[in-house]
């Protein structure tokens, strides 16, 4: 039996010791992972849990990350809570086991520390990693700070595990922003945070041997779209019900509220950015003061990305005029991710609305305030004009000339 | 099964070889284990054979070579005996008759749409074998 | 520790219960599934099988049938090994966390792939899972070819062969390398045992199968298998093609024990000629052309060193 662990009510964590001790804390039993910055502490801090007796889980440490998740597949189909975190190139290393997991419908928990992609070679935090992974078939939340990374890990294990869900989940927070700032962190005591995802109730589980069970079928084109549409209608249909009652039961026990689509300062707002991450603290706080200014001025966060929040995003879009997608991967040759689902989400509604793209902090560059004050400036300007007044592209803080298309 | 809709079947692409417990299927034969309809012991390849091995137990020792050399669990053997063919499973490699190490021998291959009693009826006599 | 099953002769044998399912899909004569029969009979207790994806895999559980009576679990080409040693991570938290379902069972975790999934893309994922110590056993299926994609060239593919992305042709004697020596290769990890088999021997086999289940940590077993579609013979002429390889030994049959110790297991009475063995497959019959002699005396040449080699540190103990 693993040794509990005294914590104070706050905690001074950087957001991969949050995670860290939140996996910890639902007693995970096969955790097999590769360390890469900037998720590495969390590897670490397992690790240093696990020599001083307060994990009694297995944790594998394997040779790639490839081998990390297929590892966490083959633990998830014997029959046990399984976990692990990665970044960046990790993360694409990954990409063919994420989709096997979410097919084989295993609900594996992975902490995502985002990270741009090489080439060139960087270690910073964007989004990049975290866009490979939208097609994946996985539950994909955001944390926008080290709490988020503690508390949507409990989120994450009661939605992914549970018998109408059974999907893998993915809980992203920022490489360094968030991962590496140590903040003030709320914490639960180990037998309320274990309590509060439960037990891990076995399904299919290869390891009961009296009920053999096939997994990783092979299905051709009499079957495979069966299986997908399976798999899609279920995330479509049966993740935010569980979401949305897993927020419910945990605010009620915290006090802390989350939200599908995080609003702030929408209500009789014309212009608001949509962003993600520690992108969306800044663009509060700017939003506050352009408030103070009496300029009608929001922010919408988007918490889960998958499944698509498409209803709560149509709520939450009322009455805006302007929106300012505000993407931090390259889009390689069209517009920014959030811009298109954006687009997607608003074009069949009955309100006009001006939407524009901006690219920004690629690398790890910082998304400053004075960038946000000028951003909100032009969503102004197109919500007064009732048409774009700027490109509808444009990448923000990068040297050279301004560089902006469409 | 086949006709099934894509809301019709258990999540994950997975399947079960049993309806229902198992103990001990090691020590089970096939006769006595509860098989599921998506185990591949309910479905043939029968159609996939050309000739089929015909068994004459007159000329049998139970050496069961045939058993352990045939690919596809299709030489039934029970008490230490060969009994017989499976010949929904059969797919007519005769590796069995190849094996078969009796004069004649006890397996030989013959047209798939050739009667049994016939076969035996015309079984080659012993070989006299030079040297 | 289960008890071993005991196998005094093939009559004993055959009362084993198979827990492998005919009306698979693979070929008429295949050897895999010969394979898979005797090591999975060699033992009575429970087993949590992983496959790679191959031959094997996509004959055995394409939707909606399954043909095994085990629990399975197929996810990549490369990553079997570690499929299977995650179940063995699961496993063992349960077991100390009091939460397996029968605790008094202990099942064997094994892993099937092929030569590709194994001496090529899956090498790594065997490698890591053999250094960390899994209580597991990896099975080659062993037939020197991509064999499920249609005979395409793989790093366990011999000299001489002609395969689809190294055919033979008016300029070419087909493969220039040599096959990767794997057994060296797992033995330098220094897992417990590593072990070479073949189905025609099948003694030897259940014995390396069962040593292979009582030890602790990983065991590596390369299994001959002798591919009908691929090497050009005749479906029923699968067990006189592996007796040719074994008594030319073009496959020599032996084991090594922490890493060092190695031992023969099968010694022909009557060694034959490569050329017997290479004469009986189409894919080396273009080795039979007088331009290509030297391909031939260079085959006889490496199996009669090799054979050499491996007597010596036989009695070297080492």
């Amino acid at each position: 039996m693993a040794e509990k662990m005294e914590l104070r009510d706050i905690e001074v964590w950087d957001g991969n010791m949050a995670a860290s001790q939140a996996m910890r804390q639902v007693q995970i039993d096969v955790v097999a992972a590769y360390p890469i910055t900037p998720s590495t502490p969390i590897v670490e801090n397992y690790g240093s849990f696990l020599a001083n007796g307060y994990v009694d889980g297995e944790f594998v440490m394997v040779e790639s990350e490839h081998a990390a998740m297929s590892g966490c597949i083959g633990a998830s189909a014997a029959g046990g809570r399984v976990a692990t975190a990665t970044s960046s190139q990790g993360f694409a290393l990954m990409v063919e086991t994420l989709y096997q997991a979410s097919g084989m419908r295993l609900p594996v928990i992975l902490n995502v520390v985002n990270r741009a992609l090489a080439a060139p070679l960087n270690v910073n935090g964007d989004h990049s990693d975290m866009y490979l992974g939208r097609d994946s078939g996985w539950i994909q939340f955001d944390a926008y700070n080290p709490q988020n990374a503690y508390d949507l890990n409990f989120i994450a294990f009661r939605v992914a595990e549970d018998h109408e869900v059974r999907l893998p989940a993915m809980v992203h927070q920022d490489g360094f922003l968030t991962s590496h700032t140590a903040q003030g962190v709320h914490t639960l005591d180990d037998d309320t945070a274990y309590s509060f995802v439960g037990d891990f109730k076995p399904m299919n589980d290869m390891l009961d041997l009296d009920h053999p069970v096939t997994h990783g079928v092979q299905t051709e084109e009499d079957w495979h779209f069966e299986h997908k549409a399976r798999q899609h209608h279920d995330l479509m249909t049966k993740v935010f019900p569980r979401i949305q009652a897993a927020f419910d039961a945990f605010e009620k026990l915290t006090g802390r509220k989350y939200n599908i689509v995080e609003t702030y300062n929408t209500d009789d707002a014309d212009a608001v950015v949509v962003c993600m991450g520690t992108a969306v603290e800044t663009a509060v706080e700017v939003s506050n003061e352009l408030r103070e200014e009496g300029k009608k001025v929001g922010v919408i966060g988007i918490r889960v990305i998958r499944p698509w929040p498409y209803d709560q995003l149509l709520d939450a879009l009322k009455g805006i005029k302007a929106i300012g997608a505000l993407d931090r991967s390259s889009p390689n040759g069209t517009f920014g991710m959030l811009y298109n689902e954006l687009a997607g989400t608003v074009v069949n509604g009955d309100e006009k609305k001006v939407l524009t793209n901006y690219v920004y902090g690629l690398g790890g560059r910082d998304l400053l305030k004075s960038q946000l004050r000028e951003i909100y400036a032009e969503l102004l300007a197109n919500a007064e004009a009732g048409k774009p007044t700027t490109p509808l592209q444009q990448l923000i803080g990068v040297r050279g000339p301004k560089i902006s298309f469409h | 099964m086949i006709d099934n809709g894509w809301d019709e079947f258990e999540i994950g692409a997975m399947l079960r070889s049993f309806d229902g417990a198992v103990k001990d299927i090691a020590t089970t034969l096939q006769e006595d284990r509860p098989y599921s309809k998506n185990n591949s012991f309910t479905a043939s390849v029968a159609d996939w054979r050309i000739e089929k091995p015909v068994f004459n137990k007159d000329y049998c020792i139970d050496c069961q070579f045939c058993w352990i050399y045939c690919p596809d669990i299709s030489i039934i053997s029970r008490d230490k005996k060969m009994v017989g063919i499976d010949y929904d499973h059969c797919k007519g490699c005769a590796i069995c008759v190849e094996v078969c190490p009796t004069n004649p021998k006890s397996l030989l291959m013959f047209e798939e749409k050739m009667d049994e009693d016939e076969a035996l009826a015309g079984w080659p006599e012993k070989e006299n074998k030079e040297k | 520790m289960s008890e071993m099953k005991k196998i005094k002769n093939l009559k004993e044998f055959s009362t084993s219960a198979d827990r492998f399912e005919g009306a698979n899909l693979l070929c008429p004569g295949c050897a895999h599934s010969i394979i898979v029969r005797e090591i999975l009979n060699a033992t009575n207790d429970d087993l949590i099988l992983s496959a790679s994806t191959g031959c094997l895999e996509v004959c055995t559980a394409v939707y909606p049938y399954t043909s095994w009576d085990a629990s399975w679990i197929h996810i990549g080409f490369e990553n079997g090994s570690t499929a299977v040693a995650g179940a063995e991570a699961m496993y063992k938290a349960l077991k100390r966390k009091g939460r397996l379902k029968q605790p008094d069972r202990e099942p064997k975790f094994v892993s099937f792939a092929g030569d590709g999934a194994s001496y090529d893309i899956g090498f790594q994922w065997i490698s890591g899972c053999f250094e960390r110590g899994h209580n597991i056993m990896h099975v080659v299926l062993d037939n020197e070819v991509y064999a499920n994609t249609g005979g395409q060239r793989s790093s366990s593919t011999p000299i001489g062969s002609s395969t689809t992305t190294a055919p033979a042709g008016r300029v070419s004697y087909g493969e220039k390398q040599n096959k990767k020596d794997m057994l060296a290769i797992m033995a330098a990890h220094g897992a417990p045992y590593v072990a070479q088999v073949a189905p025609n021997k099948w003694k030897d086999m259940i014995k390396k199968i069962q040593h292979g289940f009582a030890v602790e940590g990983p065991v590596f077993i390369n299994a001959m298998s002798a591919c009908t579609t691929e090497w050009k013979f005749l479906p029923e002429d699968t067990i006189a093609i592996s007796d040719l390889a074994t008594d030319s030994l073009v496959f020599p049959l032996y084991e090594i024990i922490d890493g060092t110790k190695l031992n023969i297991t099968y010694r022909p009475k009557n060694v034959i000629p490569v050329k017997d063995y290479l004469g009986a497959q189409g894919r080396f019959k273009h080795l039979f052309k007088p331009e290509n002699k030297h391909v031939l005396d260079e085959w006889q040449k490496r199996v009669d060193e090799k054979w050499e080699y491996l007597q010596r540190r036989e009695e070297a103990g080492v």
